[in-house]
């Protein structure tokens, strides 16, 4: 009796081994980039250091607020963590010819790409926009966040500090 | 006994090491979301909220996403039981089970998918499979897609399946073949190169066997129907420096259907887009000709449903709710039009951009319908028409808007807009609406802890409210807003939509949500008019309803 028993804890400690680690960034999606080339997921990088991918539309408010009030910080942020915002459209055919000049004439220093079919978007499960997530360097999933209300950059920061923070011990 | 046991205990071992190693060793993930939406409405005549014998409804969906290495497989979970208000017809729509499911192996250069599937050629013109939850739209296809990248810059898509029609797939066949080309990644000279250049060209044949339409004025002939119908595009998009320059044209042979009365006409599309950007400043104008270029799995059906193809409306998409309460539905059948957006940031320091900068964004559209000549009814060419020359306007828009930070704790955003709407869009005969909207939208960071935020609408039009017209968006109105955010997970709202002059109806609304990472819960009570509704933080489109309403989602 005893033998099953621990053979029950044991498989569950391996299963819970599967969950110790985080689901990752997909890197085999399609979007395109801001000139009309398709490139695969695996191109959003940042040599090893946490990226924020933020799932928006030119359409959708909050999202412009969340990308409107980071840029304001976000040279601050980049120096002090070496953090890289990765906007991802999901504008459709409707709207998609729009995301450059709204991202240009909003003076945005992201990288973006556009996701007109959203490939990604249900790659990643999302369901309604703003939906942002933390990437740690090692490409792995470690935070998620859906809507944006002013202050909300505040804990997406703190967030990313602790995750370096972390990995430094 | 003891023996089984221990077998029992052996094998427990083996799957559980056998399953921690393969996930341990290729990284095997499960991902997923879930989302619930229940309504208990009553019946309101005035807002047209319809009763709801079932005393509540409810749309829910799980998505699960499974991925190993190269492998991924998915599955969603989907229930209408019943349907919310605004799923037509309930009864297709009723019903609960397993709506989607594919597996998939990728690497950098090849992606295979078996099973339900999302695709786009280009910008849509000939073939789109999407799905929008809101809307309860998912036209997927069933069946096999490749895409093959044989080397950077190049990919080459072939696919085949059939179209999801609520609970079934639909009779008809649809295959295609889709291929693009970057040339900055393919000539070598061309890499560092100021023009950005990218050709696609796609190709979608679509087949269905043969049915009896008559001709009504010969009521002895039948229509020679075409078995095979299909559709090609070419497609280019370059940028130069600050320049872009987007086109697609697209092309379909003869497809007798529902949506064109049967007549043999092939249809047309024709896109361009043209934009200057810089820092600060950006300008861009698009160009759209529509001529019979509703493609469908099934040539009878009509609705929202079987669209192969995507034609969206080029006007702007709107979120406040007085702008978007005439919005603009694409004529797939024919239409032609212009729309034009300019972007410019007022430095700050200046004049006009105080302390913070000023946002400024300007945008105006036409859209009319295509100046044709009846030549014949059914089974014959039906109409043609001449290219340059405008048919009925249809809607025309234009708005400003100024976004200005105007201290550390308040920003202020103010809209106006004017508006021409032509009923005939949404397939009613009336005279033209003229619309004026303004708005003002105040948030205020009191606090860390507290946000607020107000909304003023106001929409002065000259349509009325008739009993024959019964159009609940006629006449007057003004709305307010007050929205309150606590905290990181908490926000309540409160809003009323009143028409004082000539109109009717009175939508007040109340919400209090909670979020938490990737879970948000809202509970709404009020009348609520179906749109798309921006409130404690995200966008979503929501159904006309009248009593209480709950929604869950969560991603994981």
């Amino acid at each position: 009796m005893k033998k099953i028993i621990f053979t029950i804890i044991l498989s569950f400690v391996a299963i819970a081994g599967i969950n110790a680690q985080n689901a990752k960034l997909p890197d085999n999606i399609s979007l395109k980039t801001l000139d009309g080339q398709t490139v695969q997921s695996s191109v959003i990088q940042n040599d090893g250091r946490p990226i924020i991918v933020s799932f928006w539309a030119t359409w959708c408010k909050p999202c412009n607020l969340e990308l409107n009030t980071i840029k304001e910080v976000y040279e601050e942020w980049q120096e002090e963590t070496g953090v890289k915002l990765v906007a991802i459209s999901i504008d459709d055919a409707r709207s998609s010819n729009r995301v450059k000049p709204h991202a240009e004439g909003k003076k945005w220093p992201y990288e973006i790409y556009l996701d007109p079919n959203q490939n990604m978007k249900r790659a990643m499960n999302v369901g309604d926009i703003p939906h942002t997530f933390i990437i740690d360097g090692n490409g792995e999933i470690v935070y998620q966040h859906t809507t944006f209300v002013d202050g909300d950059e505040e804990e997406l920061i703190e967030k990313v500090k602790e995750l370096l923070e972390n990995s430094e011990k | 006994m003891k023996v089984i046991y221990r077998l029992a205990a052996l094998l427990l071992l083996v799957v559980a090491g056998f399953t921690a190693r393969a996930q341990g060793i290729a990284g095997g993930h499960i991902t997923g979301s879930f989302q619930t939406d229940l309504q208990m409405s009553h019946a309101d005549s005035v807002i047209g909220a319809q009763d709801v014998d079932e005393k509540l409804l409810l749309n829910a969906r799980a998505d699960i996403l499974y991925q190993n290495g190269n492998f991924s497989a998915g599955l969603r979970f989907e229930a209408y039981q019943n349907p919310l208000l605004g799923f037509e017809p309930k009864n297709l729509y009723k019903g609960q089970g397993l709506a989607n499911y594919f597996l998939s192996y990728s690497t950098d250069k090849l992606t295979v998918t078996a099973g339900n599937f999302y695709e786009q050629f280009g910008s849509g013109m000939i073939l789109r499979t999407y799905e929008d939850r809101y809307l309860g739209l998912d036209n997927s296809l069933l069946g096999v897609n490749v895409a093959f990248r044989p080397v950077n810059g190049v990919t080459i898509k072939a696919l085949a399946g059939k179209q999801r029609y609520y609970w079934n797939y639909a009779d008809g066949i649809v295959r295609g073949l889709d291929g693009e080309v970057n040339l900055n990644s393919v000539v070598k000279s061309m890499a560092d190169s100021k023009l950005r250049l990218t050709f696609g060209a796609g190709f979608v044949s679509k087949y269905e066997g043969d049915e009896t339409i008559f001709q009504p004025e010969n009521p002895e002939y039948k229509l020679n129907l075409p078995h095979n119908v299909g559709a090609g595009a070419a497609r280019l998009d370059m940028s130069y420096g600050n320049w872009t320059l987007q086109t697609e044209y697209a092309r379909k042979g003869q497809d007798p259907s529902a949506d064109n009365d049967y007549i043999y006409r092939e249809g047309e599309a024709l896109m361009v887009s043209a934009g200057y950007s810089q820092s600060g400043f950006s300008a861009q104008v698009q160009a759209k000709r529509v001529d019979n270029m509703s493609f469908r799995s099934v040539r009878s059906q009509s609705g929202q449903m079987l669209y192969i193809n995507y034609i969206p409306a080029i006007t702007k998409q709107h979120t406040y709710a007085f702008l978007s309460l005439y919005p603009y539905a694409t004529q797939t059948t024919g239409e032609m039009g212009m729309q034009a957006d300019v972007i410019y940031s007022i430095p700050k320091g200046s004049l006009f951009g105080g302390k913070y900068g000023t946002d400024l964004s300007f945008n105006c559209a036409v859209i009319t319908g295509l100046d044709t000549t009846q030549v014949g009814g059914r089974g014959t060419e039906g109409y043609t028409s001449k290219w340059l020359s405008t048919g009925d306007l249809y809607y025309g828009d234009f708005s400003v808007e100024v976004a200005k930070k105007l201290n550390s704790k308040l920003k202020l955003t103010a809209t106006y807009a004017y508006q021409v709407f032509n009923p005939v869009v949404e397939g009613h005969a009336g005279s033209l609406h003229h619309n004026n909207v303004l708005i003002a939208d105040l948030t205020w960071k009191v606090n860390k802890q507290h946000r607020l935020r107000f909304e003023a609408e106001w929409l002065g039009s000259d349509s009325r409210y008739t009993a024959t017209s019964a159009d609940r968006r006629a006449g007057d109105w003004v709305m307010g807003l007050v929205e309150w955010n606590i905290g990181r997970h908490w926000f309540v709202s409160a809003s009323d939509q009143y028409a004082y002059n000539d109109g009717i109806g009175n939508y007040y609304n109340l919400s209090v949500g909670y979020n938490h990472q990737a879970t948000r819960v809202t509970v709404g009570y009020g009348k609520q008019r179906e749109g798309l509704l921006c409130i404690g933080g995200v966008c979503r489109q929501v159904p006309a309803s009248n009593g209480l309403t709950f929604s869950l989602t969560t991603s994981f």
